[in-house]
């Protein structure tokens, strides 16, 4: 890398004036945290826009957190960058009964299997996803959706032994 | 789904009358090898097969949770658990034993059948730890198998989170008192 490091201010405007319709919400809990809320409509675009022009070239995370008082579902990509010292937080709201956004894969390749993850988890459909099935979970635990808030699959008894 | 995962259930694995193919053989008596284990097991040769088999129960280095690490010590040489005829094996064919030893997931459920349908007969069941036993720590989780003793013919069970390796020979050790007192699940008495 030969260009300039940005510190977090800049990247925040970096993205405000390259997005001012999609990034929300920013904020920059420290000098090495920023948060970002994006439209999910516009998410690959600001991906892209992450990895070639300021050099965030590495997802380390994606997940998702069912909101269910807001009744929405967010996914968040932690993108960190080997030249800037800022680890970025980027957030997407979905609406909750219908989750559905652009797979981020043809960027960030190694969303594969986060998204894979999050789908069989949260029930995130990912569209464009090169290879959309659970992950680890069971067939048959498919479409319960295990970790959302409102999931009742759980045992309601304890097991024998410990009673 | 608990109906299904206990559909395939192990219990009283011999008694089960199955329909056998008598193999047809002129001049040559056949029978099959469960009627000699019933007449033996009349006799006293039974006494004496069992003293065998209690000196050299071999089990399946199988780690499925962190009381794997304690079974890896088990087997190491400090322990010394080749005094009692105790030796870890890599492979089911040659195991006598196999130590259910952490949390059954559903995902995990029909390898740990298909592990236990490879070892060949007789074959004895330990359960090591919280997990195996109820769940442990994990038992409300929305994967844990609960109440694996109604899907597999366990006879020792082993609490602690993770038992010392002196537990777990402790284990090994009860085992081969219910063997040779013909009490044990793994050998198919009929009661």
């Amino acid at each position: 890398m030969t260009g300039d490091i940005m510190d977090a201010e800049k990247i925040i405007d970096s993205l405000n004036s390259k997005f001012p319709e999609a990034i929300s919400d920013t904020n920059t809990e420290s000098e090495r945290r920023i948060s970002a809320y994006a439209a999910a409509d516009n998410i690959v675009e600001i991906c892209q826009y992450l990895k070639d022009e300021l050099q965030f070239g590495h997802l380390s995370s994606e997940t998702a957190v069912d909101l269910i008082q807001k009744n929405e579902v967010d996914i968040v990509y932690h993108i960190g960058s080997y030249d800037h010292p800022v680890v970025l937080t980027l957030k997407a709201k979905l609406p909750r009964d219908k989750p559905q956004i652009e797979s981020v894969v043809p960027v960030y390749w190694n969303a594969n299997w986060y998204e894979r993850e999050t789908y069989e988890l949260f029930g995130v459909q990912y569209m464009n996803h090169p290879d959309l099935r659970n992950l680890v979970l069971p067939d048959e635990l498919l479409g319960d959706w295990p970790l959302r808030k409102d999931y009742e699959g759980f045992p309601q008894n304890t097991a024998k032994n410990l009673v | 789904m608990d109906e299904e995962l206990k559909e395939k259930s192990y219990e009283q694995p011999v008694a089960k009358e199955q329909a056998e193919e008598e193999e047809n053989i002129p001049g040559v008596v056949t029978t099959t090898s469960q009627e000699i284990n019933k007449f033996l097991q009349k006799t006293k040769a039974q006494d004496f097969i069992n003293w065998g088999r209690k000196n050299s129960l071999w089990f399946m280095a199988q780690a499925m949770g962190c009381c794997g690490v304690e079974i890896i010590v088990t087997g190491m040489s400090p322990m010394d658990t080749d005094r009692f005829g105790i030796i870890p094996r890599n492979s089911p064919r040659q195991a006598d034993v196999m130590i259910i030893s952490g949390y059954v997931t559903k995902k995990y459920l029909p390898a740990l059948k298909k592990l236990y349908d490879q070892m060949p007969s007789p074959k004895w069941i330990i359960c090591m730890g919280d997990c195996s036993i109820s769940g442990g720590p994990f038992y409300e989780s929305y994967s844990t198998v609960q109440n694996i003793d109604e899907i597999f013919p366990v006879d020792v069970f082993i609490p602690g989170c993770p038992p010392r390796p002196e537990a777990l020979i402790q284990g090994f050790l009860e085992v081969q008192k219910k063997i040779e007192a013909k009490e044990d699940k793994g050998s198919g008495y009929d009661r």
